[in-house]
């Protein structure tokens, strides 16, 4: 059975706003599935769709073997759901919110209670759990949200941007938690994520959204193999010599694709190291030197530029992301 | 998830807030008192002469516990606002609980902090030299009465709370039906009323609700007023009721 099924699932915000565009998802059972996007792509969007939060346009979406229209309070029986958002009553404790939580899913009180204390020291918040959450840091209360969306033993698991505004010590627990979950229960994890190292680093299968539309999807090491080349990268002083080097650069020997972002120009060859020298001395005779260049294997960063025409961390630059993980995973 | 339950659950959580706010409700018990007080004190003496009303202390509290009915049944509304900003009740709509429960655990809260605060009323009152005509049993009806009109009142501000999310159309909307209470036998009996007032106040279900509760504590037992003040709680409670379940469509599916 798959966990998640889309066929052509839309969400439109009046006329003009295409916020999500016709996706087909397939997401298997006990997989971790890494969503990508930059900002206002359409991640939440699907989210919600998926979790019964909001309607979709057009298309259909089955969660858990349950069809999200036709029977959307069996879909919210088998999912857990943190949204980008936290959503807390500050006035509750920890503890008492979680119990709550679990209640209302249909736990007995015993069963609640207990589920409740395990999670809070799961997500290290066992000291403050009888504390008002009025009181918690954003970090914790992005934790207790996060605990919230796991108190019921769901099968899948939507977590929107989890680790966002988390250190990275706390992230790394989270990424540690969700590893096993998935590994010792076979927990399905749908996650949206803005971090490419998130994605490479947990997911099984990522999917990139570009306006509301999934422009690449596979694994990781699928999708990087797929570039199938070295990328060299290489930054201008300004966009016209980008451009003009961008150009030249197209009709040079082996060279599989050029993207340019700004005064920044990604170049795809399958031998980049045989071919650095020749590169620089034609940027000379185009008049376009480069002012740093960067041999690597393909990032996740390069396979997000090559589907959508630009970075996902706005303003990073390709090699930012990517020292020593070329080719990791 | 077995909806009575979860509606009780979230009820004890409406009221945990409120034992953890105590100042919301210490001025939801002063105002009807306030007014109880100074009413009685400025008309009582006369009200026999005026209108022919000789308890004018039990023909006020009816009155009073109306009133403090009416603005703790501000506080579901309020209350859900807060908790749609918040995002908390996107985190309950994500649980299996019917989404009714939400709304209704936050009206059940007010009911029964409107009981409460009646009781103390009633107490307060009698201590001050109301009489109560119908004794302990017509306690429990009158008290009975505020649960109803406390549950459907508390109604108006939900179903505007779940329309726009925001606390001051709750506020708003809230303060626009405060005047009902006024449109009735509040402070003399509808025959000594000017005739557009009195048509006013003769299609005003509170009307109802407040002559059916001033016989219990004035008069005795009287099966009629009790009867139209029952179906006048009914009423109320079917309208806002439909608004409430309208708006609560409206706001978990879009
Ligand atoms: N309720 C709404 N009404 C109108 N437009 C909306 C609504 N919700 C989302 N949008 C629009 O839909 C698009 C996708 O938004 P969405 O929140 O799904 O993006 P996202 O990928 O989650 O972005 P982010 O990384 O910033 O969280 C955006 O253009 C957004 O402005
Ligand atoms: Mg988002």
């Amino acid at each position: 059975m798959l966990a998640i099924e889309t066929t052509g699932l839309t969400k439109h915000f009046g006329p003009d706003i295409r916020a999500v565009d016709g996706i087909d998802l397939r997401v298997e059972e006990g997989e971790i599935f890494g969503f990508l996007g930059q900002n206002g792509s359409g991640k939440t969007t699907t989210v919600r769709m998926l979790t019964t939060l909001l309607r979709p346009t057009a298309g259909t979406a089955r969660v858990a073997g349950v069809d999200v229209l036709a029977n959307p309070g069996e879909v919210r029986r088998r999912v857990g759901v943190a949204l980008q958002e936290v959503g807390l009553d500050e006035l509750q404790t920890g503890r008492e919110l979680l119990t709550l939580q679990g209640r209302l899913f249909g736990l007995a009180p015993r069963e609640a209670k207990e589920r409740a204390a395990r999670l809070l020291e799961v997500v290290t918040l066992t000291e403050a759990a009888d504390r008002p959450i009025r009181g918690y840091s954003g970090g914790m209360k992005r934790r207790l949200d996060l605990a919230c969306a796991l108190v019921h033993g769901p099968r899948v698991v939507f977590l929107d941007e989890p680790t966002t505004g988390l250190d990275p010590i706390t992230r790394e627990a989270v990424w540690q938690y969700v590893r096993e979950l998935n590994r010792e229960q076979g927990v399905t994890f749908f996650l949206t994520t803005q971090y490419l190292e998130e994605a490479d680093r947990l997911a099984d299968t990522v999917a990139i959204m570009d306006r509301g539309r999934v422009v690449a999807e596979g694994s990781p090491a699928a999708l990087k193999a797929a570039i199938g080349s070295d990328v060299v990268t290489l930054a201008f002083a300004g966009e016209g010599e980008a451009a003009r080097a961008a150009a030249a650069l197209e009709r040079f020997e082996g060279v599989q694709r050029v993207v340019r972002a700004e005064a920044e120009v990604a170049v795809y060859l399958p031998n980049g190291a045989t071919a650095v020298a020749a590169i620089v001395r034609l940027l000379d005779d185009a008049g376009a030197p480069a002012e740093s260049l960067m041999l690597k294997h393909p990032t996740l960063d390069d396979v997000f530029l090559r589907a959508t025409g630009h970075h996902l961390e706005e303003g990073a630059p390709a090699a930012a992301a990517a020292p020593g993980r070329g080719g990791s995973r | 998830m077995n909806g009575l339950v979860a509606t009780w659950l979230l009820t004890l959580r409406a009221l945990r807030e409120s034992v953890r706010q105590p100042a919301n409700e210490a001025a939801n018990a002063f105002i009807p008192l306030f007014f109880y007080v100074v009413t009685v004190g400025a008309v009582g003496s006369v009200a026999r002469e005026a209108f022919g009303v000789a308890d004018y202390k039990g023909f006020q509290l009816p009155v009073a516990v109306l009133q403090g009915a009416a603005g703790v049944a501000s506080g579901a509304g309020l209350a859900l606002t807060l908790d749609i900003q918040s995002g908390y009740f996107e985190k309950l709509a994500l649980t299996s609980t019917p989404r009714l429960a939400i709304v209704l655990g936050r009206m059940l809260a007010d009911a029964v902090k409107a009981v409460i605060l009646g009781a103390g009323i009633v107490v307060l009152a009698v201590l001050y030299g109301s009489g109560f005509a119908t004794g302990a049993a017509g306690v429990v009806v009158l008290l009975g009465a505020t649960f109803g009109f406390a549950l459907a009142y508390s109604g108006i501000g939900v179903a505007i709370a779940l329309r726009t999310g925001s606390p001051q159309a709750a506020q708003a909307g809230f303060i626009i039906f405060f005047p009902l209470l006024f449109l009735a036998p509040t402070f003399a009996p509808v025959e000594v009323f000017a005739p557009w007032l009195e048509a006013v106040a003769r299609v005003n279900p509170v009307t109802y609700i407040l002559v059916g509760m001033r016989t219990l504590v004035t008069e005795g037992w009287d099966a009629a007023a009790l009867a139209r003040g029952g179906i006048a709680v009914l009423a109320v409670g079917a309208v806002t009721l439909t608004l409430t379940l309208l708006a609560l469509r409206s706001r978990v599916r879009q």
